[in-house]
């Protein structure tokens, strides 16, 4: 091999450069994946299911029709946001109304919509109904609502919490399939 | 000896040489942890906002369902079902169901979560039909994608 008298250098100041550049792509471009949303469990199939008999009592009722308007317990009703205080008045029934739910553990809210409902509509009342029962979950163990729905149910002590804000007053919220 | 050192002018330089290396290190990081977005071109779907949102517990049970309206003309203005790899109609989500159950493992079959990304103005009509199919195949913790509430104005139009 001959030896090279002079050793010929490239020039890298510009290789940060560079990267930065596809670093600054790489971290606009790219967007963290969520799944983060409103959840519910559906009932089982319908066929061979048991009809249970519920008190009228203990059933609140909350139909939307196809032009996105609100029917709450038979009363033409404006305004979403305020559904949450009725709600949560009609689980916990705190002075035992005789209108109201019987206990927290009986009471169930219906939401039934009509097939041409808006889905945004749809969410918006679940969102309501969901909400209604975080705060009495969270006002049970002394959290505000955002901090019990964080809960991380891995650990223990945060499932313990859960759990016991959870007792006795199960999320009884029924889909009623729409009607047309 | 003695020597003036304060008469004596350095000129300081800082090596950067490495610091390609160390930036370098750093977008191989994002590009491995990075997801690449979904593909989901075929649909348009707009999701609505709420506040009592919960996050998966687990990603891994989370299936998804894209239910839009179709950005290529020749589909039509019809909502549109996306599973994430093709168009489907109703009556083939239990097929997909199946199959994506049997993706899980086996302590996790019963568990499989379907995330339902439908746009706003999707009727509630087809949205209950694929319920009524999950509902069949008995996969039915549904979670209905939405984002946080940005104002906190009341709902109705």
């Amino acid at each position: 091999m001959k030896k090279t008298p002079k050793q010929i250098e490239v020039n890298t100041g510009s290789m940060a450069d560079i990267a930065f550049l596809l670093l600054i792509f790489f971290l606009v471009s790219t967007t963290i994946l969520q799944h983060r949303g409103v959840s519910i469990k559906l009932p089982p199939d319908a066929k061979n299911q048991p009809i249970h008999q519920v008190h009228d009592r203990n059933l609140f009722k909350i139909l939307i029709n196809a032009n996105n308007e609100l029917l709450v317990e038979d009363k033409v009703w404006d305004d979403i946001a305020g559904l949450k205080k009725e709600v949560k008045a009609f689980i916990m029934n705190v002075n035992g109304d005789l209108n109201l739910s019987e206990s927290p553990e009986d009471a169930i809210v219906s939401l039934k919509t009509s097939r041409g409902t808006n889905y945004k509509t749809f969410i918006a009342v679940l969102d309501e109904l969901k909400a209604a029962y975080y705060e009495i979950y969270a006002e049970r163990v002394n959290l505000t609502s955002k901090e019990f729905r964080s809960l991380d149910l891995d650990k223990i002590e945060q499932k313990e919490v859960y759990n016991r804000a959870r007792r006795g007053v199960p999320m009884n919220i029924s889909l009623a399939e729409p009607t047309i | 000896m003695k020597r003036a050192y304060n008469s004596i002018k350095v000129a300081t330089v800082i090596n950067t040489s490495s610091l390609p290396d160390i930036v370098f290190l750093m977008l191989f990081f994002f590009m491995v942890t990075a997801v690449i977005k979904e593909d989901t071109e075929h649909l348009d779907a707009k999701i609505p906002e709420a506040v009592s949102i919960t996050k998966a517990q687990q990603k891994v049970l989370v299936k998804e369902l894209i239910i839009g309206y179709p950005k290529d003309k020749l589909l039509g203005k019809e909502p549109r079902i996306y599973n994430g790899e093709k168009i489907v109609s109703i009556n083939q989500i239990p097929q997909w169901v199946e199959q994506k159950r049997n993706e899980l493992a086996e302590h996790h079959r019963d568990q499989m979560i379907v995330m339902i990304r439908a746009d706003e103005e999707i009727e509630m009509g087809l949205i209950s039909d694929i319920q009524q199919e999950l509902r069949k195949m008995n996969a039915r913790k549904i979670l209905y994608k939405s984002k946080e509430e940005t104002t906190s104005s009341s709902h109705l139009q």
